[in-house]
């Protein structure tokens, strides 16, 4: 019976939807796989070197800079959270989504910025100096340390932790709060006893973004001389030329980053924190009077100005240093090599992430929830993971197609693993998570409803998908696919890893000027990229407002 | 007998139960049934299973002289032919009421088409809405225009799920007699669902009755009856 119920349903299952389905869950999975089979299998010369003498170091420095960042964006995000969605007070409404900017200006940007700002030529010690004749002690002026690295993580982190809680306090917590307000509970009291308890899993959710983010970065840790696993693998594979260690190095790196998933499921309990129940009631906010309304402003004003104004400014003015020096035929092949990138990707992206949410909403089976989650496992496995797990993949695809290449007479026997294909597949990997979340949503929203009408009156699957569902989720797959252009236009560790030889971005353009001491000189890269990110966050604040009311 | 419908079960698939136990009933043609039982007695899931929209465990579906359903074939719902009102209408939002009522012509000819559309749009009485788009209507206009919309491909079957539930008492009574005249003027054979013993006393030739007695109670949870039967033990129809 149940064979032939198969057989019976197998028209329904084995269209072309299942099918791509398929291929790109595997083109997802191939390069982690590998990264995963080597680890066990294959030998590295320098492993035992690794292991004994450099392992703890990565691991002691990767712990702290997790817990020191994780402890640190959970306070403000939290407390910001709750004094935005709880209180009125002066310019609140700006700060709103003022507290968001920090994301739109990249760690490793921030990281020389900062540096730049901090430093002896910079302008503090500058000022102090010619205007009051004060030299300092260098020590508390360099920030080239772990202690830095957390400080830049935390300040440009935060809004993931601050984003996710303020959304769940304002729809979620109305009526506990208003509760413990009429039971006469202090404010502190209630932030201590109410808040944070009920949005454990909302705060566990952002900060294990921010945690995700943190074992990504390549461009922080290197630029402030902290080894991590990243660093360490990139020293391994290009410094020491030892692929298979730097494989062993990345396949610890996902250890790490399953642990910390698995922690953030422990933790965040059985809820979600983002089910919005039909009757949820927007908490009310409190108007605050006198120094305490002061308070709540000068604390926002002072996060806003470190982790946006003041970084922002500095920029500005190294772009106006040195805009006719860097401004060059150069620096716009640069910007159309960012835009193509970015573009290409964001658009196979979303195509991709159409494919697999229509498929898993279509059958809502074992097979197509499993395809689900490994579409959303990239983005959980840092940069430089991947570029390794790809680059292997690359590889052996490349020597196997060596004998079609010297057939056709090309030159190069590496074509596929120098070329941009293998640059974008790493950006779809890293980013689909992105494209699918938002579109899946979109889905959700409208639900099966218009999809069954539309085939009952005669379209099939395909024809329906083009006349009737693409119509009805145009808002998520734009946005979908900006939020996409723009994570592919920050990134640095794949782009840096996998680009072709003298291909160049605004990304890595923006990191090479500041490795090479000239911070000035990678403000108009930096300033471009933050723009950009900040107009996106702007714009998705405003419409989430508007879906929210 | 135009639909014969024999022995079907079905159990959706995070359920422990079968939520459609050994369903039997036959319709003639022409014949408007009802189907009457309290909320979560299973009557959306028969229509879903009539139309290819979920696939049965076990039983036999046929429409005129086709198996839509048994052990071996499995007709996909875009292929059977069947009209669907749903509950919420599930007008196309983005499309106006003629492009709606169109979207079931793909393969007719583009003359016949346009007067098809018309034809219909006629029926209801909403030939002067053909521009609008669905949220510019009041309720009981998108019902009639999804009625039109399902009624224009001709189809051998019509299945219609709560078509009252979202409108207002005064219009239910005016509409649902409109509607039995609507469907008798095409003489479409037509299954409606409710849990209104008025809406099926007013429309349906024969009223069959579903009842989900006691979550337990699996044995008696379908059971098809005869319009005197159901008249014989009205007890066992609860009303909400
Ligand atoms: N998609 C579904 N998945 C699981 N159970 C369902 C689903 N749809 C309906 N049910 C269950 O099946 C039973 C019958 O539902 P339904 O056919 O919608 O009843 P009715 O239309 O008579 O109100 C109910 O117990 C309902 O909870
Ligand atoms: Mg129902």
């Amino acid at each position: 019976m149940s064979r032939l119920n198969l057989l019976r349903k197998l028209p329904g299952y084995m269209n072309i939807w299942s099918i791509l389905s398929l291929a790109i869950v595997i083109l997802i999975l191939i390069p982690n796989m590998t990264i995963l089979f080597n680890f066990f299998t294959q030998k590295a010369e320098n492993w035992n070197h690794i292991q004994e003498y450099i392992l703890p170091d990565l691991l002691k420095n990767t712990g702290l800079l997790i817990v020191f960042t994780g402890i640190l964006t959970i306070i403000i995000g939290t407390s910001l959270a709750w004094i935005v969605s709880a209180y009125e007070f002066p310019m609140k409404k700006f700060f709103k989504w003022g507290l968001i900017l920090p994301l739109a200006i990249p760690p490793y940007i921030a990281g020389y910025t900062y540096n730049g700002i901090l430093n002896y030529t910079g302008v503090i010690q500058t000022t102090l100096r010619n205007n009051w004749d004060i030299k300092v002690d260098q020590v508390y002026f360099n920030i080239l340390n772990l202690p830095g690295a957390v400080f830049i993580f935390t300040l440009f982190l935060f809004p993931y932790v601050y984003t996710i809680t303020r959304a769940f306090l304002a729809n979620q917590s109305a009526s506990l709060i208003e509760n413990a307000r009429l039971l006469g509970r202090s404010p502190v009291d209630i932030f201590f006893r109410v808040v944070l308890p009920i949005s454990r899993g909302a705060i566990v959710g952002g900060v294990s973004l921010v945690l995700l983010e943190v074992l990504n970065d390549y461009g922080v840790v290197q630029y402030f001389g902290v080894p991590t696993f990243s660093t360490a693998i990139f020293q391994t594979w290009f410094g020491m030329n030892d692929l298979n260690s730097a494989i062993k190095l990345s396949a610890t790196l996902m250890f790490i980053v399953f642990a910390i998933l698995t922690l953030e499921k422990v933790l965040r309990g059985r809820k979600k924190y983002a089910s919005t129940t039909a009757k949820a009631r927007p908490l009310h906010p409190t108007r605050l009077i006198g120094w305490k309304a002061w308070g709540a402003f000068g604390y926002c004003l002072f996060i806003f100005l470190l982790g946006f104004l003041i970084p922002f400014v500095q920029l500005i003015d190294w772009m106006l240093l040195t805009f006719e020096k860097i401004a060059s035929p150069e620096f716009t092949t640069l910007i159309w090599n960012s835009l193509l990138v970015s573009f290409v990707g964001a658009l196979l992206i979303v195509l991709f992430a159409v494919i697999i949410a229509n498929f898993s909403r279509m059958h809502q089976s074992a097979l197509s929830k499993s395809a689900a989650k490994v579409t959303i496992l990239g983005y959980s496995i840092p940069g430089a993971v991947i570029a390794v797990g790809i680059s292997t993949v690359f590889i052996g695809i490349d020597s196997g197609l060596s004998r079609f290449y010297e057939s056709t007479g090309l030159e190069s026997r590496l074509f596929l693993s120098t070329s941009l294909v293998i640059l974008i597949s790493a950006y779809i990997i890293r980013f689909l998570a992105i494209g699918y979340n938002s579109i899946e949503s979109g889905f959700d929203k409208i639900g099966n409803k218009y999809t069954e009408a539309s085939r009952m009156l005669g379209m099939n699957m395909t024809r329906t998908f083009f006349k009737v569902d693409l119509k009805m989720i145009k808002a998520p797959l734009i946005s979908g696919f900006l939020l996409a252009f723009i994570e592919i236009i920050k990134e640095l560790p794949l782009t840096l890893i996998l680009r072709p030889f003298n291909f160049g971005t605004l990304s890595t353009n923006a990191f090479k000027y500041a490795s090479d001491e000239q911070i000035h000189e990678a403000a108009l890269a930096s300033i471009i990229i933050v723009v950009i990110s900040a107009i996106a966050v702007f714009v998705f604040h405003q419409v989430l407002e508007k879906e929210s009311n | 007998m135009y639909v014969q419908i024999k022995d079907l079960c079905f159990g959706y698939k995070n359920a422990k139960n079968l939520t459609i136990h050994h369903f039997n009933l036959d319709i003639e043609k022409g014949e408007i049934i009802s189907i009457l039982g309290e909320s979560g007695s299973g009557k959306s899931t028969v229509l879903r299973l009539l139309c290819g929209l979920e696939t049965p465990s076990k039983g036999i579906i046929k429409i005129g002289s086709e198996t839509m359903t048994d052990e071996r074939t499995f007709v996909l719902p875009e292929k059977r032919g069947i009209g669907m009102v749903f509950q919420d209408y599930a007008l196309f939002p983005h499309m106006t009421v003629y492009e709606n009522v169109q979207f079931g012509l793909k393969h007719w000819k583009r003359k016949e088409r346009k007067n098809r559309v018309h034809e219909v749009l006629e029926l209801v009485n909403m030939s002067s809405y053909a521009k609008r788009y669905p949220h510019e209507l009041s309720g009981g206009q998108q019902q009639r225009i999804a009625l039109a919309r399902s009624l224009a491909p001709e189809p051998s079957l019509l299945l219609l799920d709560e078509p009252f539930s979202n409108l207002d008492a005064d219009l239910q009574i005016k509409i649902r007699s409109e509607l039995k005249e609507i469907i008798k003027q095409t003489g479409t054979t037509s299954i409606f669902v409710t849990h209104d013993r008025e809406d099926s006393r007013a429309i349906a030739d024969r009223i069959i009755t579903m009842r989900d007695g006691a979550a337990h109670d699996w044995d008696s949870l379908c059971t098809t009856t005869r319009a005197e039967d159901e008249v014989r033990q009205p007890e066992l129809v609860r009303l909400k």
